[in-house]
């Protein structure tokens, strides 16, 4: 069992968060390197074809047993719930108004994919294994929050002017929210992963396995470019919101991290459950808070799920959640 | 000498979360047609805006509508309730175009 410390500098000095490090670094002095928008497109097409076909794979080769469907429960009721906890953070630790807090909230129930990703990164880099359902977990998880989220906003304004409260689910928010390029790959790979199965990963195996973790570290040095970029816009967000972004993690994660414990998953379940429940959206959940809750600062909720909480896990909460999944696992 | 003829030209900067109900607004008033520019940066008030990666959050959208003035001044009215809490600029000048009948 490696100790904290081992498993920090481990995961620091891994090419993966060294290339995201590189990244920030150029972008936040304003270097003209970039990765050309197709090709950064392209590979994150590429880490959700990779993560869903290899979970549809595990899941079909491990069997569907109760625990999968207790479990996809469990990913509904996080993403319901973090938010409203988020929220009651939020409306008394800081200086947020209604719509803010509510949006902001939304963000922090629903989950990031390239965190998720990151962290099979670091499990696999150690060889440890986990339950191939926790990629269903994800992708449930990226949408129940938003309905939380803006059912907060509504609640907490309920007869304001129309154009003041949140339009709720249209038309235009479901397709954005359910039909996302990136969560119609994710879960329809995960699906041929679990009809094809082994002879299925046999034909896929030299593209999602072998360069997976070399393709997650260009793709890491992208998202640190856009990091390093947007490290300027803190001034907006001010610090008490920049400490919830740091908190609200930890705490998502103790909370990921007991219910992932509560229904018995693996080691390694355990850690890519409190990592979901610990990540904050910053692709999703935006563009449905743009639509459906206009009122509410993008320039307050991007920074902060997407320069503050997305490095925090990237580099102090994987370590620190597998940490506490191992104390946990151990006792 | 080609013969010209006066029209209005309104050129909308939207964001791109915007820019659907912006150009579902331009139709429905009548006009015949628009021109868009996906992407473009600047600066306003709400900062610099650009970063068209990840997501449209920050994205930009140019609309360039040329059509008669009865027509223009509706896409006026109608964009201002249309832009609240969204950023936008909306400008209108007098222009000549050749093809009367396009617009």
């Amino acid at each position: 069992m490696d100790t904290l410390l081992q498993l920090a500098i481990g995961n620091l000095l891994s090419p993966m968060v060294l290339f995201f490090a590189l990244g920030v670094a150029a972008g936040w002095l304003r270097s003209d390197l970039a990765i050309p928008e197709a090709i950064s497109k392209g590979l994150s097409l590429y880490l959700m074809l990779a993560i869903g076909f290899k979970g549809g794979v595990e899941l079909a080769s491990n069997g569907v047993a109760g625990t999968v469907a207790v479990a996809l429960v469990l990913a509904l009721a996080l993403s319901f719930s973090l938010p409203v906890l988020a929220y009651a953070l939020l409306r008394t630790g800081t200086r947020l108004d209604v719509p803010n807090a509510a949006a902001v909230a939304a963000h922090y129930g629903s989950v990031s994919i390239v965190t998720f990703v990151a962290a099979t990164g670091f499990l696999g880099y150690r060889a440890i294994p986990y339950e191939g359902y926790v990629v269903a977990m994800l992708a449930l998880m990226e949408t129940p929050a938003i309905v939380t989220g803006l059912l907060l906003a509504r609640r907490a304004n309920p007869a304001g002017p129309t154009a003041s409260r949140p339009t709720f689910l249209t038309k235009e928010v479901a397709r954005e929210v359910f039909l996302s390029g990136g969560v119609v790959l994710l879960g329809g790979s995960f699906a041929i992963g679990w009809i094809t199965g082994d002879k299925g990963m046999a034909v896929m195996a030299p593209a999602v396995v072998a360069p997976f973790k070399a393709v997650l570290a260009v793709f890491l040095l992208d998202m640190g470019l856009l990091v390093g970029r947007r490290l300027h816009d803190f001034r907006a967000v001010g610090w008490p919101v920049v400490a919830f972004g740091i908190y609200m993690p930890l705490i998502g994660g103790m909370i990921g991290l007991l219910a992932a414990y509560a229904i018995g998953l693996s080691l390694g379940g355990m850690t890519l459950v409190a990592v979901l429940a610990a990540s904050a959206s910053y692709i999703v959940v935006p563009a449905a808070m743009r639509v459906s809750l206009p009122q509410a600062n993008p320039a307050i909720y991007v920074p902060l799920s997407l320069a503050i909480t997305f490095p925090f896990n990237l580099i102090v909460g994987i370590p620190l959640y597998h940490a506490a999944a191992q104390w946990i696992a151990g006792m | 000498m080609v013969q010209l003829y006066r029209k209005k030209r309104i050129d909308i900067v939207v964001e791109a979360a915007r820019a659907r109900a912006i150009i579902e607004m331009i139709e429905a008033v009548g006009a015949k047609g628009y021109t868009i520019v996906p992407d473009v940066s600047g600066r306003g008030n709400r900062g610099v805006r650009d970063e068209a990666h990840l997501s449209d959050v920050f994205r930009n959208m140019l609309i360039i509508v040329i059509t008669a003035e009865a027509i223009a001044n509706r896409i006026v009215e109608q964009s201002q309730p249309l832009l609240e809490n969204y950023a936008g600029i909306v400008v209108v000048s007098d222009v000549e175009v050749i093809r009367d009948e396009h617009f």
